[in-house]
């Protein structure tokens, strides 16, 4: 399971990198060519924009590793840390729930854009395009179950020890 | 739906990632009318139909690798020699420094980390107030947040332009108009900091050989401001290209030509940026959804008219406003406050006759105050670490940056002109 999730983070290390140094050589030829010899790659625009949904997604992904996503903390200071880590279990539970709903959902359109044979551009299916997103969502959603799992098994292996020492 | 709200808030303020909020609410909505879920992700797939959104990622990827190199170094060497032998020259210089800073890296705290090591000794030792010394630098934090091309501001523009509104707001007139709202908070700062007592009576003079040695360490991050501005206002490029443009600048110089940065230290720094970015732009996605619901559902038009049965002119709604902006700030980082409450006033504050920029300026002025507004401004909390100060001292520090700020935002919001007179507004 370790290794799995391993190479998994590997590979969304490795796309992050690839899709924004592949952007910022595209986007900059872009120019380059426009100004200077007044040429533009017709499949550039596009690409490009669909490179950024890509890489905004997976960077959401690679955040949720170490639930690292915008949020409000103005209570944590007024709880001890066994609460907060309750808290945290309940709360990563509802954002698994939600994220996996919005895959589910997405994974659905994802289907009947490619039973309907929709065309993004450049002849590319749009179901290619778009299957990032209930992609992402599910994996967001995979990352948050392995969060409250491991707050769960913290609190197990605890009481464990503790009835342990009364024996 | 009623009781909905409720538990959503609170979920909130527990800590839970704001994108499940806002996509949370969204779906609750769409539920509650039968539209299938399935609008949350063609939603979500509008983030690929904006090509101003390709400047989010590039510029925060700069904006890192500035903050990784030694620039922040010689941007405070060079002014300092430029400025130092003035009455409050190097509070002055903190000042410049910060802000050009904070423009380009956006104001995540890095300010107060890369540059506050290098100025807290400085200041000391130019026998500046300690209370005045870490006050001026948690301020600074976020100054500069009104100057291209910072990200809140490309963010906002973002946001407006999804509105539909009769005035398109442009992300190029944004940028221009932060400019004078942006040097009048320099310039009220600075004069503050003219006044300030110093225990020593040291007189420095101004050295043309050491200012040029530290204008030659500079010479190739001077050029970026006049290539990111020119290039898009001398119409080479739109703003979403001035970003690679600029990524790609700061990447060559940073590592083929100063060689600050080795090529080993990119894959990590170009994550950790994408981190950031991956934050904003889920918030985006959801938020698409969120906002198409709340247009359909007519929330602010219907929010518009009961607000105008208590609200009647113009100048009470800009008061109120300013209070519930500074109490949003300090408890919404900027890109959610931006994301979640920009489409909700932005139709209201135009009924009122606002101008859409100004507004925009207006927003980010008092979000900047809300960064160190006690007692939860985020900014104090870095600045404490930073420090290693309790954050009843930097409360303290703060409050008279706070009402100099606060002047200025009041100027900002009382006199559109000083916004808008660059767009012709």
């Amino acid at each position: 399971m370790n290794t799995v999730l391993k190479s998994v983070h590997r590979i969304e290390d490795i796309m992050l990198v690839l899709l924004l140094s592949a952007m910022i050589v595209l986007a900059s030829s872009q120019i380059v060519l426009r100004n200077l010899f007044d040429y533009g790659m017709v499949w550039a625009d596009p690409l490009l924009r669909v490179m950024v949904l890509w890489l905004g997604l997976i960077g959401a992904i690679v955040a949720s590793r170490g639930n690292k996503h915008i949020k409000i903390d103005l209570l944590s200071r007024y709880f001890n840390r066994t609460s907060n880590l309750l808290i945290q279990a309940f709360v990563s539970l509802f954002t698994a729930w939600i994220c996996l709903l919005i895959a589910w959902h997405g994974a659905h359109w994802i289907k009947l854009e490619y039973t309907d044979k929709m065309i993004g551009f450049a002849g590319i299916p749009a179901w290619l395009l778009e299957i990032i997103i209930p992609l992402s969502f599910a994996l967001i959603g995979i990352q948050y179950c392995l969060i409250s799992l491991s707050i769960g098994r913290h609190f197990y292996r605890r009481s464990k020890i503790r009835s342990g020492l009364r024996e | 739906m009623s009781f909905a709200a409720p538990i959503l808030l609170l979920l909130a303020i527990f800590r839970s990632p704001l994108f499940v909020v806002i996509a949370a609410s969204a779906m609750l909505g769409f539920y509650s009318e039968d539209i299938d879920l399935s609008v949350v992700s063609i939603e979500i797939y509008r983030l690929a139909e904006m090509p101003i959104l390709l400047a989010i990622p590039l510029f925060t990827f700069a904006g890192y690798l500035l903050g990784e190199s030694q620039a922040s170094t010689r941007l405070v060497n060079l002014t300092n020699h430029l400025l130092g032998w003035m009455p409050g020259g190097l509070a002055i210089v903190a000042i410049i420094t910060c802000a050009m800073f904070t423009a380009f890296t956006g104001a995540s705290g890095v300010t107060i980390i890369a540059l506050g090591a290098l100025l807290y000794p400085a200041l000391k030792q130019a026998g500046y107030r300690e209370n005045f010394n870490l006050g001026l630098l948690t301020s600074s934090g976020s100054l500069g947040l009104l100057f291209a091309p910072s990200l809140p501001l490309i963010l906002f523009g973002v946001v407006a332009q999804q509105m539909n509104l009769d005035q398109p707001v442009g992300i190029d007139q944004l940028f221009l108009a932060g400019i004078f709202p942006g040097l009048l908070m320099l310039i009220l700062l600075s004069i503050y900091s003219m006044t300030q007592p110093r225990n020593t009576s040291e007189k420095r003079s101004f050295d043309t050989r050491k200012a040029l040695a530290a204008l030659s360490a500079m010479k190739w991050e001077i050029p970026l401001p006049i290539l990111v501005l020119g290039g898009i206002y001398g119409g080479y490029f739109a703003v979403s290209e001035a970003a690679a443009v600029t990524a790609l600048y700061v990447l060559v110089v940073e590592v083929l030509i100063m060689r600050e940065i080795t090529i080993r230290q990119l894959p990590d720094i170009m994550r950790n940026s994408m981190v950031l970015v991956g934050g904003i732009m889920i918030i985006i996605g959801v938020s698409l959804a969120s906002t198409n619901y709340m247009i359909d559902a007519e929330i602010p038009t219907r929010l518009f008219d009961l607000i105008q049965r208590y609200v009647d002119d113009k100048l009470t709604f800009l008061i109120l406003l300013n209070l519930f902006l500074l109490a949003l700030g300090m408890m919404l980082d900027i890109f959610s406050a931006i994301v979640i409450i920009v489409p909700i006033i932005l139709p209201i504050a135009v009924g009122y006759d606002i101008h859409p920029v100004h507004l925009g300026i207006i927003f980010l002025a008092n979000m900047q105050l809300g960064y160190f507004t006690p007692p939860v401004g985020m900014n104090l909390f870095i600045a404490s670490y930073r420090f290693d100060k309790p954050i009843m001292t930097l409360y303290q520090a703060t409050i008279p940056f706070f009402v100099i700020l606060l002047i200025a935002v009041l100027i900002i919001t009382y006199w559109p002109a000083l916004s808008l007179v660059l767009i012709g507004g």
